[in-house]
């Protein structure tokens, strides 16, 4: 294969099947419904009170042991570890009543959240594809490209929610620790000393910035590539420029990317932190551009576009998929054994809700997102079956938006919380808006990078028997 | 054992095309399989694209056997902690429980990795008779430099003239045939 016969590399059009359109608005509209579902039967007292049985033990038990604070009293006994002490949860549990509203502001906030790590990771793909002179992925570029346009949309959403709910969402936005007196009993010491970073102004100029560098230098990456297209053929220019400027994001992404999740998803357990939490982000985001990019390169080939694109390029994302499900279930374990084993109560205090009071979402979470894909992308023939990576896809995505639930929701509400039409309903009308969007940016130009140096080779990749 | 079969001592008589261009080589390949020529082997300095699928070669066993040294590596590891932490001598060690634990995870997973990447290269070295003393047999010292040589072996079934033939037409640098271990130019 690939010798002795040529293959042509011609230009491809894309126009959005009308099936595709109908599916987006069918998802979109979908989660509008299940959101109006929501809406409608959610219980409208402040949700604080709804679980107020568990919210008040929880309160007594931390009054109680007010006194032994300083000494942070721990009883551990063989099968449970009770933790107390004036670090952790507890200021967020203890938070005055939450409106209701504030359902649909994290579930918005988990949607594109989870968007935005994926579009910026789809960028970042193609970065990294510039920075390892990588051929074989020159064929299917135009489809991370188009996802990578969808970074601004979901940064937006995701700020605007923050304008309207970081009151509810984010604990350590109510400035009293930082107004009370040192030493007086509303003092945070933590809280306080953190304050240089996460304050208001910070909390919003350092994201906008950064996210604003990204997107441009996303858009200098697609426009260098149009470029390309229409420059003559052998022309290596906009190549060695795109290099150059994938060097610098993969710089400021790599850096970077990790303050952004501290502000956007970390902050909610202000007191708490994790020094991999970055990279466990990465983690997320990573995989699932991976996903994505092989979901679309699927139905692009299952629409007769992309015709220099074979199984073989579908093997190769497959892999990714699989490699990278690993590489999740890694660093996973890296921030969870190590907590686990130190057993220091204020880094505890994170997994300690997690594990005792939202069990099955955190079952579902490791089986979704490890054993699912290691289990069934392991055989080579899954890899090149395109029915087996669309189920085992969509199963990893499913898993990912636990994932960031389960990272989101029980700083927020504390424990007795679950998954519902809201959270369910925001994150199909995101997905629907996405995939619209992309499909959209996808017809904005040629499907094939022509001119790009490495075509050649990305139209002869064999991956071998 | 060695695998007897990749083995060149006991080969019959065989006829050697040997080329200086990928891509004649690759053609004459083909052309060969497409006259129903059955190709003993292909020896290339480096890996070329394509040409497993065209000699119609099978696909190699070594992920099994990957597999097979990985699920090996896992119980191995998941019976010495079990033997030495749960059973010979429990340990208490800051109370936590003796069961499986995320303790273990480390352990099963450098086991796991650990043997999978040692059984994959001793299986693989084996497999292609470069273990360590044995003299390799190379049908010419040139196959590891800059030459491609398609070998096909003789037989009563094999048109000799035939394939020298095609080969030739396809641009061989150079014929060659072999018998009894002693090469001799066409």
């Amino acid at each position: 294969m690939g010798h002795g016969h040529q293959i042509e590399i011609v230009q491809e059009q894309f126009t959005i099947p009308s099936k595709a359109k109908t599916f987006a608005i069918i998802v979109g509209v979908l989660g509008l419904i299940l959101s109006g579902i929501g809406m409608a039967t959610i219980d409208k007292t402040p949700v604080a009170g709804a679980h107020e049985s568990h919210a008040q033990t929880e309160m007594k038990g931390h009054e109680e042991h007010a006194t032994a604070a300083g000494s942070h009293e721990m009883h551990a006994n063989s099968g449970e570890t009770h933790v107390e002490g004036n670090f952790g949860h507890r200021a967020s549990y203890e938070k005055q009543n939450k409106p209701w509203t504030t359902r649909i502001w994290t579930s918005l906030l988990i949607a594109s959240y989870y968007l935005f790590i994926v579009s910026l990771a789809a960028l970042f793909f193609i970065v990294v594809q510039y920075i390892a002179n990588a051929g074989w992925s020159a064929a299917i570029k135009r489809v991370p490209e188009a996802i990578a346009t969808f970074i601004p949309v979901a940064f937006i959403i995701l700020l605007a929610v923050i304008v309207v709910a970081k009151n509810d969402i984010y604990h350590w936005v109510h400035y009293e620790h930082l107004h009370a007196a040192k030493g007086s009993a509303e003092y945070d010491t933590i809280l306080a000393g953190k304050s240089w970073f996460l304050n208001s102004t910070m909390f919003f100029a350092f994201p906008i910035v950064l996210v604003t560098l990204w997107v441009l230098i996303g858009r200098k990456l697609r426009k260098l590539s149009i470029q390309e297209d229409s420059a003559e053929k052998g022309e290596t220019k906009f190549h060695k420029k795109s290099i150059r400027w994938s060097a610098g994001f993969a710089v400021l992404y790599g850096f970077l990317f990790s303050v952004v999740v501290w502000y956007f998803v970390m902050s909610i357990d202000a007191h708490w932190y994790s020094t991999i939490f970055g990279v466990y982000n990465f983690a997320i985001g990573w995989v699932s551009a991976l996903t994505i990019i092989c979901l679309f390169v699927i139905f692009l080939k299952s629409q007769g576009f992309l015709k220099i694109v074979s199984d073989e390029h579908v093997h190769d994302l497959g892999k990714f998929m699989f490699a990278f499900s690993i590489f999740w279930a890694y660093i996973w374990v890296s921030q969870y054994l190590l907590i686990w084993y130190a057993h220091i109560p204020e880094e505890m205090a994170y997994y300690q809700i997690r594990y005792e009071e939202y069990k099955p979402y955190f079952i579902a979470n490791i089986t979704l997102n490890f054993f699912t894909p290691f289990l069934v992308l392991m055989m080579r023939n899954a890899k090149r079956n395109k029915m087996v990576l669309t189920i085992a896809g969509s199963l990893m995505i499913t898993g990912k938006f636990i994932d960031i639930w389960l990272m989101v929701i029980p700083g927020v509400y504390g424990p007795g919380m679950n998954i519902g039409f809201l959270e369910a309903g925001a994150f199909l009308t995101l997905v629907g808006v996405f995939i619209y969007w992309v499909l959209v940016a996808l017809t904005k130009r040629g499907l094939v990078p022509v001119n790009h140096p490495f075509i050649e080779e990305s139209a002869h990749h064999d991956v071998g028997v | 054992m060695i695998d007897k079969n990749l083995s060149l001592r006991n080969r019959r008589k065989l006829l050697l095309g040997l080329f200086d261009d990928e891509d004649k080589m690759v053609a004459a390949t083909s052309a060969l399989v497409h006259e129903g020529v059955k190709i003993q082997d292909v020896y290339t300095p480096y890996p070329v694209h394509g040409l497993d699928r065209i000699i119609g070669a099978r696909r190699s066993w070594l992920s099994i056997v990957a597999f097979l040294c990985g699920l090996t590596g896992f119980s191995l590891a998941y019976l010495m902690i079990w033997y030495m932490y749960v059973y010979d001598w429990p340990m208490d060690i800051g109370n936590k429980p003796e069961r499986l634990t995320p303790s273990w995870v480390p352990i099963l997973f450098e086991s796991t990795v650990l043997l999978t990447a040692f059984g994959m290269a001793f299986f693989f070295f084996w497999r292609s008779r470069l273990v360590h003393g044995i003299k390799p047999e190379l049908l010419d010292p040139r196959q590891t430099d800059d030459l491609m040589i398609i070998c096909v072996e003789s037989g009563h079934d094999v048109n000799e003239s035939q394939v020298l033939d095609i080969m030739k037409q396809n641009g061989a640098a150079e014929l060659r045939t072999r018998d009894g271990g002693v090469s001799t130019v066409i």
